[in-house]
């Protein structure tokens, strides 16, 4: 039927921008080097772009503290929260203000719609308590404005250090011991904010009999006049010889140690001297004050129960935003590791209590292998119904897909996160189709009538352009309802955003891969059979449906 | 294929199987849809994971001393030292945990009072244990509260899990606004017993702090001034006598920081022999203050102590005072518990108060209570999580709306006529009856709830577009064999239904196949299952309901056109 008209128009017009693609790149030697260099720019992207558990959601907001000592709630509440809260209610893009009055200090915060810009939300923030600094009322202590930053907020890795079983560590030299590790881990490149909680600092503590006090007829102001009065620092200062030259000298603190202190004179009582150590225990411990401390248990190599509770410090590391947190954990990992011989001879044990690289890592890892799984078993499916060398072509025309939507990704500032290779589990279904199709009609077209006076390569051109339009329309369709994702908001709408970038991109990448790398490659794999069969296609087409019915 | 073939002329030629079909599938989807209320397919937006940590929350009433609060941990981790599973527990007094997603929204980076403490348990790896993080949360969860939470009255444990998607403040939030304070409070409370009493709502917490008993010292101003002190004088020596300060500080070469001189009165000479008003003013009639002239004023004589009650926080969101009601699920949805709670708190509210119930918004649920004495106003608004859910599905719902329309404009370009357009969004939508089913199927083969969640809908927008394309090119083929090859309608209509089946169900496999990986995971399962199951039903629609409905259409009607071109179109030879 359609034979005459083929042969009538050897020369075959090109209608679609399918056919173009095709003709372009199928004798273009550049095209192999493309492929390539498509793949080698995934897989640069697949290892270098950050990566992290679950996208980033653009949260902005911030808390002004505003003290105000010896106010009651509802003072608080009239003169601080409700102008700071009018006042901010002028600020564009705030959702919600929340304030809190409490005695003595009043605090509002406010919180940004989802996707607001976190700087100009900051700026924004500061800018408007500072202008209005001149109506803030009388007794009222300078506002304290902080905002929320995620990035900086949220450690990556947190390690908890401890004193190892049967080991007398002092809380102080444990301190002293983490203070040192965290100033090597703050040199780590990319970490950004390193905090320790549960440290004990060392201080002299000067704990006061009151009893002995009144016997002496002191009071505590005394004690503290006379300790200060001491514990000076000053600068050297200087002096001049005779020839002109420097002389330097300074006092030094008094106190060197913590005799020193308890040495202090306090008063005069009857002619004797009246030390500190008279009126008060003096020792050399920990800050007594500070009730925020950490306790640590934990199961040893070649112990299944958890071991008795031990007090702890934990240093918690944060990356700079848009960094690869896979990386800087492992880089902080290796500070740790250099430290171990030190950490055995005090008997320092520690325990890495949360990673989230490593984690970002086994969840991108995990999806990776699942990817791959897909693509293989998509393969096999594919052998069955076309033949192996038209699901290798197939095949190949995933990873370059994949690598040209994460490449896209990268260069756009977007992470690999759980939600991005969910985009491509989910695009995968979709995005073989177009090479399905194309290859489909090809193998059709090997296997019609009047092949015999063909070229292999203006019938690949002819089968490739043939299909065009209606699938260029089919994948439209899908993009399209792609689209309207990416407008939605909250939490949820940012939670899922790599979904509505990524499922276009790769289905926009398929269609090219399809009209490029198919011809192209059944140029080199595909031969015209000897003759034309038109039943073959038949017969599988009822095997493909046996295998639907049976389902 | 001649069977496929001759299996849709019959039917085409008979209006009683046409009919049929039309009305199987109705019946379809009603079917399904009824699937909502009778609560066979539960909705939920994000269902739970299961992670390798969980922390608890230990929150004493305010007011409560460190030692109090210790003593509750020390009690929670007795209970979860007999866990096999756990590897590893920190306990942070005082203090929150360092900040995760769940905290930042918690507010535990503003926990810096003696009463509170976080607990943070790292579990064994998930993939080689039995029992998710969600169950065992879930059994622990009772013998701990139950043992722990006497031991301080007014206690609060909450266990707090890694969220599987954003995070929020709870899974519900009641907040109480008004402007009697005293008033929200009251009702606050009723909210919570009402929460507590409610089947699958857990950890339930009043956010308002309690009030505690505290003394008030009256500085005397005439004692004062007559003794030659100050009041700040009094003030600065009370605190460093109780609190202590750091006086001075020495810098040291050995030590990585300063060494600070804290000076305080010691433990003996501090502690109160009992928390009253007579222990307090013999404590502070012994402690001496150095007037001007040298000469010591015991502090006791120039302060009164009264004995009061704290003030309350005072919380407002929006400019408007409340309260905030918070409480979790436990492994259900937030959905159904909201709807019991609420049914009887509007019962309970009934008598007290006029009740106006909000418009249709994303803040449906709330209502405004009017005194019906006092004629005073009050809000009871839910947000939390209920209020994101219903955020998203109606953003989701709205983006599925766009998605039809642009494919419905897509379509007329494509076809120039409505009718043809309004059959394939008419299949695709179809699809749904699939999605439900799927669910309702897949909540057979796991032990938890399978919940519809936002990412069955997002699967199911993506699916719209999928089965679109199927009727697309059924009907494309359709056409072009009519306008081609001469074809009668009907026979056309059978022919391309058969030629379709196999990409049609090729396609299909491959989606089926791609997502079947994603049913397994405990947040995109919901989309792996709304493509798989959504798939099959797009199959069966674009096969069977689409024909049935193009031979009904008018503007299918076409005829030989002598300017087709046949090499734009398929193959048919092969199935003659």
């Amino acid at each position: 039927m359609e034979n005459n008209k083929e042969q009538v128009s050897k020369e075959y017009k090109i209608i679609n921008v399918a056919g173009t693609l095709a003709k372009g790149f199928l004798k273009n030697p550049l095209t192999a080097v493309l492929g390539a260099f498509l793949l080698l720019m995934g897989y640069l992207a697949l290892n270098t772009m950050p990566r992290e558990e679950d996208p980033q959601i653009a949260i902005s907001g911030g808390a002004v503290v505003v003290a105000m000592p010896g106010a009651t709630p509802k003072e608080i509440e009239n003169i601080i929260v409700k102008p700071l809260e009018r006042k901010l209610r002028e600020v564009h893009g705030i959702e919600h203000i929340y304030g809190m009055a409490m005695d003595n200090v009043g605090i509002v915060n406010v919180m940004y719609y989802i996707g607001e810009n976190r700087e100009d939300s900051n700026l924004k923030l500061y800018d408007k308590v500072m202008q209005n600094m001149d109506s803030m009322p009388k007794g009222v202590m300078q506002p304290l404005i902080k905002p929320f930053d995620i990035d900086i907020d949220i450690p990556i890795i947190t390690v908890a250090f401890y004193p190892k079983a049967g080991k007398n560590v002092g809380d102080v030299k444990l301190f002293e011991m983490v203070r040192e590790v965290q100033q090597h881990i703050n040199a780590v490149e990319y970490v950004a904010k390193t905090t320790l909680k549960g440290a004990r600092r060392a201080q002299y503590n000067i704990e006061v009999d009151m009893g002995k006090l009144s016997a002496y007829h002191l009071s505590l102001g005394q004690i503290m006049q006379a300790v200060q009065s001491v514990a000076v620092d000053v600068p050297d200062v200087k002096g001049k010889t005779n020839d002109g030259r420097l002389v330097i000298f300074g006092v030094k603190n008094a106190i060197e140690s913590v005799e020193d202190v308890g040495s202090v004179i306090v008063a005069q009582y009857m002619g004797s001297p009246i030390y500190l150590r008279d009126v008060a225990s003096v020792t050399h411990g920990i800050d007594i004050q500070n009730f925020q401390t950490a306790k640590i248990l934990s199961k040893s190599e070649h112990n299944s129960t958890l071991s008795d509770e031990a007090s702890q410090i934990t240093m918690t590391v944060a990356k700079l935003a848009g960094t690869n947190a896979v990386f800087v954990a492992e880089d902080v990992v290796k500070v740790l590791e250099e430290y171990q011989r030190e950490f055995d001879e005090l008997g320092i044990g520690y325990l890495i209590t949360r990673n989230y690289g490593e984690r970002a890592n086994e969840a991108v890892n995990e999806l990776m292998s699942h990817l791959i799984i897909t693509i293989v078993i998509i393969a096999l499916m594919l052998v069955f119904a076309l033949g192996w060398r038209e699901s290798l072509i197939v095949t190949f025309s995933v990873p370059a897909i994949l690598a040209v939507t994460l490449f896209t990704a990268w260069m756009t500032g977007q992470t690999m996160n759980r939600i991005t290779l969910f985009a491509l589990l989910l695009s995968l279904g979709l995005l073989v189709d177009a090479a399905i199709i194309v290859i489909e009609n090809i193998h059709r077209h090997l296997h019609a009538h009047g092949v015999e006076d063909k070229e292999m390569e203006a019938l690949l051109i002819e089968a490739t352009d043939e299909i065009g339009a209606p699938t260029n329309i089919a994948t439209l369709a899908i993009i399209l309802t792609m689209v309207p994702m990416a407008f939605v908001g909250g939490m949820m709408g940012s939670f899922m955003k790599p979904i509505p970038y990524n499922v276009p991109v790769a289905l926009i990448a398929s269609l090219f891969v399809a009209y490029i790398f198919t011809p192209y490659l059944s140029l080199k794999l595909l031969k015209k059979p000897e003759h034309g069969d038109n039943h073959h296609k038949e017969s599988e087409m009822k095997k493909e449906e046996k295998k639907e019915g049976s389902k | 294929m001649k069977n496929l073939e001759s299996f849709i002329y019959n039917i085409l030629n008979s209006k009683m199987k046409k009919k049929l079909v039309i009305v199987l599938t109705a019946a379809a989807f009603f079917l399904s849809l009824m699937m909502f209320p009778t609560k066979m397919v539960l909705a939920k937006m994000l269902p739970g994971k299961s992670a390798n940590t969980f922390s608890i929350y230990v929150d004493t009433p305010a007011g409560s001393s460190i030692d109090q609060t210790k003593k509750v941990s020390a009690c929670v981790i007795g209970f979860l030292k007999k866990e096999q599973e756990i590897m590893n527990i920190e306990l942070f007094l005082g203090q929150g945990i360092p900040l995760d997603y769940a905290g930042l929204v918690k507010g535990a980076s503003m926990k810096r009072t003696e009463n509170v403490s976080e607990i943070s348990v790292n579990l064994t790896d998930k993939h080689h244990r039995a029992e998710p993080s969600f169950l065992m949360v879930q059994r622990m969860r009772p013998a701990i509260q139950e043992a722990c939470v006497p031991l301080v009255r007014g206690t609060n444990i909450k266990f707090i899990e890694q969220p599987s998607g954003p995070p929020t403040l709870a899974s519900i939030v009641v907040e109480v606004h008004g402007e009697n304070l005293s008033k929200i409070r009251e009702l606050a409370v009723d909210v919570a017993d009402t929460l507590s009493n409610t089947e699958g709502l857990v950890d339930i917490d009043i956010m308002a702090d309690e009030n505690f008993e505290k003394f008030e010292l009256i500085p005397d101003k005439e004692k004062v001034a007559r003794s030659g002190l100050s009041v700040k004088q009094v003030n600065n020596i009370l605190y460093l006598a109780f609190e202590g300060m750091v006086i001075a500080h020495k810098n040291s070469k050995n030590s990585p920081d300063q060494i600070n001189m804290f000076l305080v009165l010691d433990n003996d000479s501090k502690k109160l022999s009992k928390s009253n008003v007579d222990s307090l003013q013999s404590k502070l009639s012994s402690l001496n203050l150095m007037n001007m002239r040298g000469m010591m004023v015991p502090l006791s004589e120039v302060v009164n102590i009264r004995k009061v009650m704290s003030n309350y926080m005072i919380m407002h969101k929006d400019l408007s005072r409340m309260t905030n009601v918070i409480a979790e699920t436990d492994m259900v949805s937030q959905v159904y518990p909201l709807l019991e709670a609420r049914d009887v708190l509007l019962e309970k509210f009934e008598k007290d108060y006029i009740i106006e119930k909000a418009g249709f918004s994303t803040y449906m649920f709330d209502f405004t209570l009017i005194d019906r004495k006092t004629q005073e106003k009050f809000l009871i608004r839910w947000d939390g999580e209920m209020k994101v859910t219903l955020d998203t599905f109606r953003d989701l719902g709205g983006a599925f709306i766009s998605a039809l329309i642009l494919i419905f404009l897509l379509l007329v370009i494509y076809y120039k006529s409505f009718a043809i357009s309004g059959i394939v969004l008419l299949g695709s939508f179809l699809s749904l009856i699939g999605v439900i089913v799927g669910h309702w199927v897949a909540n057979w083969f796991t032990t938890e709830t399978f919940f519809l969640t936002a990412t069955s809908l997002i699967g199911f927008i993506a699916l719209i577009g999928i089965s679109s394309r199927n009727s697309l090119l059924l009907i494309d083929f359709a056409k072009s064999l009519m306008e081609c090859e001469g074809i009668k309608k009907r026979r056309a209509i059978a022919v391309a239904a058969a030629t379709r089946a196999k990409p049609i169900a090729l396609t299909a496999v491959a989606i089926i196949l791609g997502s079947a990986l994603l049913a397994g995971d405990p947040v995109f399962g919901g989309l792996g299952v709304a493509l798989i199951s959504g798939t099959v039903a797009a199959v069966f629609v674009s096969l069977l309901f689409v024909p049935v409905l193009m031979d009904n259409a008018k503007a299918m009607d076409f005829d030989k056109n002598p300017h087709c071109d046949v090499e734009d179109k398929n193959n048919i030879s092969i199935t003659k």
